[in-house]
């Protein structure tokens, strides 16, 4: 055929480009693996270790395991208000005929436009007027959960509402005439097809969560510092190689997590949606 | 009977929770912002707008605005330059193929960003593997400075922002019918100007609006400029957290966010009108 070769010339440059962008992107990770292993902590590190050792593996503080469980407590507690309340509203905005729908949603969205480190800003100053009312929630894992749900209930509230959509009520409806209850007909015939929202709506908020920083740097203390926030203040101050091999790990978990949202929800349905 | 009506009442337990999580908080801290600072984080009883012609005169904090406007952009436009022709590529490959590229893809924009920076830091350090290959490649005779720099920072945000971006820019690649690209081609246009003539009227809305995702995440972006600025690259989120935390200094902490919040309401506001598919005239 005539248009072979250009064909084929054409798609080089972008190949290239394609694979310049996947080592660029893979080379922080592919780093921290490699450092992970290495012995003799001297910042010096090549693509392989030179003296491969899992000594770090081995010497994890218990403080930083703990910091690995309060991350994920929090991620976890977090991303199920997300999608419990988000679900409730996604329902309400979809199906319900409210007054000023279009407002309501732009209201949930308005978390999306503000930048991460002024809710942490805002949620310090708040914790502390409000200590003299009742509760201390500053450095306390409720308050760290409060503040990461108003990041992520957005989230939750747009993945759950894009499939109500997409599904809309006629399944239901069928179900009802086929003499299943109102109830019974959302519960076993609804709630099942709406995974595909609640899944992804539930990961991105694990995952916002979990590795948020400017938010939790400063609503934790020592006693409730999270992963991310001792990895950065270990890089800011003293440098603990012990991390990399922590890192390593929380890698590996995430790649298994995308893996196995990915078989439950399908590919497409992870990408994150557009935040607006 | 109105159907709808036992659906809406459950817009009541979030529409709480997320009234409380933004008014109550947002209210106190923007009338913080309008109070004097009387120094370790006591505040006055006056209302004032002290506290923002402050940020607004000094050379200091414009600085850091036109850094952070600066570098977001430069960021935004690499992920734009980047992340179309692999967009593209993505989008027109082998599915099966494509999706093993997306899943890596995924995997490194869902990868903790303070671990891609804590892997970044070892990569572009003095003795890291960047400078490594440069060397090795005689590209440079003397290891580079590519951290605790703005260079350090902006290969930091495009490597926080470049996966979303391309992510997005599959989608959007992909709603436009291979159909169109085939006619072009049997009229006999050559493949640029496809591109230029089919491909980018197409897709401009959607470029423009992956675009601005990435550029809200860049103007708020933390963690990476913290960590790879080593504190000589003052970004207005960077300085947010200086003021409040070593500073003590609320009221000029809440005006500088204050000004953060609107200059990206503002940007995004402005690029409304380039979001709309143009339509020339036949």
């Amino acid at each position: 055929m005539r248009i072979v070769p250009w064909r084929l010339a054409r798609s080089v440059p972008l190949w290239l480009v394609l694979a310049s962008m996947f080592v660029f992107l893979l080379a922080p990770i592919a780093a921290i693996f490699s450092a992970s292993l290495q012995r003799e902590q001297n910042f010096y590190y090549t693509l392989w270790p030179h003296d491969v050792s899992l000594v770090w593996y081995l010497s994890i503080p218990a403080k930083y395991w703990r910091a690995l469980g309060i991350s994920l407590l929090v991620a976890a507690i977090a991303a199920s208000l997300t999608v419990g309340l988000g679900g409730l509203a996604a329902l309400a905005l979809v199906r319900g005929r409210l007054i000023g729908a279009a407002t309501l949603n732009a209201f949930f969205r308005v978390p999306l436009q503000i930048p991460f480190v002024v809710t942490g800003v805002v949620f310090l100053q708040f914790y502390d007027r409000a200590a003299d009312l009742g509760p201390d929630l500053l450095g306390s894992i409720t308050g760290l959960v409060l503040a990461h749900l108003f990041v992520t209930l957005p989230y939750g509230v747009s993945a759950i509402a894009v499939i109500l959509v997409r599904i809309g009520p006629r399944y239901e409806e069928a179900a009802q005439i086929c003499g299943c209850s109102r109830s019974a007909a959302f519960f076993r015939v609804a709630l099942p097809l709406l995974k595909p929202g609640v899944f992804p709506g539930f990961f991105y908020a694990f995952i916002v969560s979990f590795g948020d920083v400017p938010v939790a740097i400063f609503l934790t203390d020592e006693n409730t510092t999270t992963l991310p926030v001792a990895i950065f203040q270990s890089l800011q101050f003293d440098f603990e190689p012990a991390l990399l091999a922590l890192s390593t790990v929380v890698i590996v978990l995430s790649v298994a997590l995308i893996l196995a949202v990915q078989k439950l929800a399908g590919l497409d349905m992870v990408v994150p949606s557009q935040r607006r | 009977m109105n159907p709808g009506a036992s659906w809406g009442w459950l817009i009541w337990p979030p529409l709480l929770v997320a009234g409380l999580l933004l008014v109550l908080p947002q209210a106190g801290f923007i009338a913080m912002s309008l109070h004097p600072s009387l120094g370790y984080g006591r505040m006055g009883d006056a209302w004032t707008l002290v506290n923002y012609t402050h940020v607004l005169t000094d050379p200091a904090y414009l600085s850091a605005i036109g850094l952070t406007l600066g570098l977001s952009a430069a960021a935004t436009a690499i992920g734009v330059v980047v992340g179309c022709p692999a967009a593209y590529l993505l989008a027109r490959m082998h599915s099966r193929l494509a999706s093993g590229f997306i899943a890596m893809l995924l995997a490194t924009s869902f990868v903790t960003v303070v671990i891609k920076v804590l892997g970044l830091s070892l990569v572009l350090g003095r003795e890291g593997i960047a400078n490594h290959v440069l060397l090795s490649l005689h590209i440079v005779s003397a290891p580079v400075q590519l951290i605790n720099n703005d260079l350090g920072v902006l290969i930091g945000l495009v490597q926080y922002t470049l996966p979303v971006q391309v992510l997005l820019l599959i989608g959007v690649i992909q709603t436009i019918p291979r159909r169109l690209e085939e006619a072009a081609e049997i009229n006999g246009a050559h493949f640029l100007s496809m591109l230029r003539r089919v491909i980018w009227p197409l897709s401009r809305p959607g470029v423009v609006s992956a675009a601005l995702v990435a550029f809200d995440m860049d103007m708020g972006a933390f963690t990476s400029a913290a960590m790879l600025g080593g504190g000589r690259v003052l970004t207005l989120p960077v300085l947010i957290e200086r003021t409040i935390m070593i500073d003590v200094d609320y009221a000029t902490g809440a005006a500088l966010s204050t000004v953060l919040m609107v200059i990206v309401f503002a940007l995004n506001l402005a690029a409304v009108p380039l979001l709309r598919t143009k339509r020339r005239p036949a």
